[in-house]
């Protein structure tokens, strides 16, 4: 692994500002401002797997969306192998995708259902000119389809004759047949069924060791992110609250957001060893967040402080950060943590 | 002790263009006075349709073709639609998933609420007004023990107006509005964030253990039922495998397939230790053969799974549908 990280990101934000009716815009209304991901800095290593977790509304998506310029970012920049993605012209953006590609969560909305397995999988190709003839392209579309595993005789059905499993299985060829470096995974196994989501997390593994691949994976599971990912970044309320490596931050968590997190999940081999540390109310809207910390709202540990000033992210040693102001008060709302 | 709801012998089939597929292929359920079931089982398992059969809410094409359903003493079966409405929401309530497509988004929950009130509690005082207040005063109690904060002030609002862990609540609050002997939560916090989940499942626990009402879970997360439920019964492809109390199932599974979806289970503690997926694919449900349907993909088959395989006692407690089940595990 070498020391100069594959991607670089820094002060990205991401705020959907919504539309103004004719009316609003003379009474001078101001646009209601969806502030998805704010300010978020980090970094990914070659070959290694960023877990990215957080509840649903917390801007995960959006960041990785926003990572590939799939949404265009508010501010901030995106720089990948000494490129800087956000500054790139349409076209050198178009290489550059061809490096960093995208599995997304719902296999059944992300296929289109008027193509073959033979014309999703090789349109990637034929964007980026990867091959001179179409004997060429079927014969990398077969071999990446069977490295998936799905066979060769199935190139020519189309997505709704596949079960959720098998889609995701085209969406990853689709994600890998440009031989790509960098793939955000926006929750590839959500939506599976326990015994198939093994399956696809094994291929994901099996898949990044030979093609030497770099993987962003976002997901709300933390079981998923704990058995897969070197380094973890928990988000809430579109910024990272905690970052570092998995076994550091799953196992000492030190933010109360995670602390909460950890110890809501159910535990097959361990049923209610955890002290479960009951967060109160929902996730507050990012139309209107709160002021100071975010988590203030719902954390347990919350002072005067905290309503008013943002904490600013403090390294712990080892690469764990975290962002909270009472961190060093050695107050823990785990007592086996 | 005797059971609360005792179904047997369960089938349960829908007539589609490419054949007859059978849903719940006969199953066996018994859910006893106060206690958790929980029914684990990947889509297409059938866990879902063996409750809406017991509900009496299977339509057409589907038709229930064969069973018994007692329940509190009657068979379900043989009541007539009219009794059965008495029953349903009275004395049995149900929660679906998706909150969002279960409630009806053009009334407010305080209809809602009082809808099934009005239809089942024969408590309520006989004159208009004193009725309107009584049903007013239930409706605001309910969601207050589920948990919603100024509960009469929201009774005026509108589905959409809540997030997704207060519909849930509000779901809850409608199923156990007539305080029913028996709760079926089916799949009540797939939908939810983890930590909306935990709120939502423990609220069950509590008002269990306050109503001493039943609770039939259905879901597919085997932590879930490892930390709420008493005794779970594990499905596959419309027929049970493997019943029996929670810790020892999980402990010590006796079915294959019990152990492989254990053994998939994605968790911190096995990191850099490959996790061991069922290979394969469940078995499509119309016209399978008279084998054990999980065969294709167990790793333990022999020639022997080719003929139908019973449902066996494996322990004092514990059932299973496998010829090796119970050899391993004394």
């Amino acid at each position: 692994m070498s020391t100069e990280p594959l991607l670089k990101i820094d002060n990205l934000t991401k705020h959907y500002v919504g539309r103004l009716s004719l009316a609003q815009r003379l009474t001078g209304e101001r646009p209601k401002v969806v502030r998805a991901v704010n300010d978020v800095s980090f970094e990914v290593r070659r070959g290694e797997i960023l877990g990215l977790i957080g509840e649903s509304g917390c801007g995960k998506s959006t960041l990785g969306r926003a990572i590939l310029r799939l949404h265009e970012p508010t501010s901030g920049r995106v720089t990948f192998d000494g490129q800087e993605v956000t500054a790139l012209d349409p076209a050198a953006l178009k290489d550059i995708r061809r490096r960093m590609q995208i599995i997304f969560q719902d296999p059944y909305a992300s296929l289109n259902p008027r193509r073959t397995v033979a014309e999703i999988v090789g349109l990637p190709l034929k964007l980026h000119d990867l091959v001179s003839s179409a004997d060429e392209m079927r014969a990398k579309v077969i071999a990446i389809i069977e490295r998936i595993g799905l066979k060769s005789n199935q190139l020519d059905r189309y997505p709704h004759q596949f079960s959720g499993g098998q889609r995701q299985r085209i969406g990853i060829a689709r994600a890998l047949v440009s031989n790509p470096e960098f793939i955000v995974c926006d929750e590839p196994v959500s939506a599976l069924d326990v015994s198939i989501q093994a399956q696809i997390i094994e291929l994901l593994l099996e898949l990044k060791r030979e093609m030497g691949l770099t993987y962003l994976f976002i997901s709300h599971d933390i079981s998923v992110i704990g058995y897969l990912a070197d380094r973890v970044a928990v988000m809430y309320l579109g910024e990272i609250v905690e970052m570092g490596p998995v076994d550091a931050v799953l196992s000492a968590p030190r933010h109360p957001y995670t602390q909460s997190l950890m110890s809501a999940v159910p535990d097959v081999d361990h049923p209610g060893h955890a002290q479960r540390v009951r967060l109160t109310g929902d996730l507050p809207s990012p139309l209107n967040p709160p002021t100071g910390c975010k988590f203030h709202t719902r954390c347990p540990l919350a002072v005067d402080r905290c309503r008013s000033e943002a904490p600013k992210s403090e390294d712990l040693g080892g690469g764990h950060l975290a962002a909270c102001h009472r961190l060093h008060e050695k107050l823990s709302l785990l007592e086996t943590a | 002790m005797s059971a609360l709801l005792e179904v047997k012998g369960l089938r349960t089939a829908f007539e589609t263009r490419a054949g007859s597929v059978c849903a719940v292929d006969g199953v066996d359920v018994e859910v006893h006075q106060g206690e958790c079931l929980g029914i684990v089982g990947e889509s297409g398992s059938g866990k879902s349709v063996t409750f809406a059969s017991v509900m009496g809410l299977v339509r057409a094409p589907g038709r229930i073709t064969a069973g018994e359903i007692h329940f509190d003493g009657r068979d379900l079966r043989k009541l007539s639609r009219k009794e059965l409405r008495a029953v349903r929401g009275r004395d049995i309530a149900m929660t679906m998933q998706d909150a969002l497509t279960a409630l009806n988004p053009a009334l407010t929950i305080g209809v809602q609420l009082a809808e099934v009130l009005e239809a089942h509690d024969e408590t309520l005082p006989k004159g208009r007004k004193a009725r309107a207040r009584a049903i007013r005063e239930r409706s605001v109690e309910m969601l207050g023990l589920v948990g919603i904060p100024s509960a009469g002030s929201r009774l005026s609002q509108y589905p959409h107006e809540f997030s997704g862990g207060m519909r849930q609540r509000i779901m809850i609050a409608i199923a156990l509005a007539c305080r029913p002997k028996l709760l079926i939560a089916d799949e009540p916090t797939t939908a939810l964030d983890v930590t909306i989940q935990a709120q939502v499942l423990e609220l069950i626990s509590d008002i269990r253990a306050k109503l001493g009402m039943s609770v039939v879970l259905i879901t597919h997360d085997l932590g879930v039922v490892a930390e709420h439920c008493d005794r779970v019964m594990v499905m596959y492809a419309g027929q049970v495998v493997e019943e029996g109390p929670t810790a020892e199932v999980i402990g010590s599974p006796s079915h294959p397939y019990t152990r492989g979806l254990l053994g998939s289970i994605p968790r911190l503690s096995l990191r850099g230790q490959p996790i061991h997926p069922i290979e394969g694919q469940v078995p499509d449900l119309i016209d399978l053969p008279p084998q054990c349907r999980f065969y294709s993909r167990c790793a333990e088959r022999t020639d022997a799974c080719l003929t139908p395989i019973p449902v066996r006692q494996v322990g004092p407690h514990r059932k299973a549908r496998c010829i090796i089940a119970g050899e391993d595990t004394e």
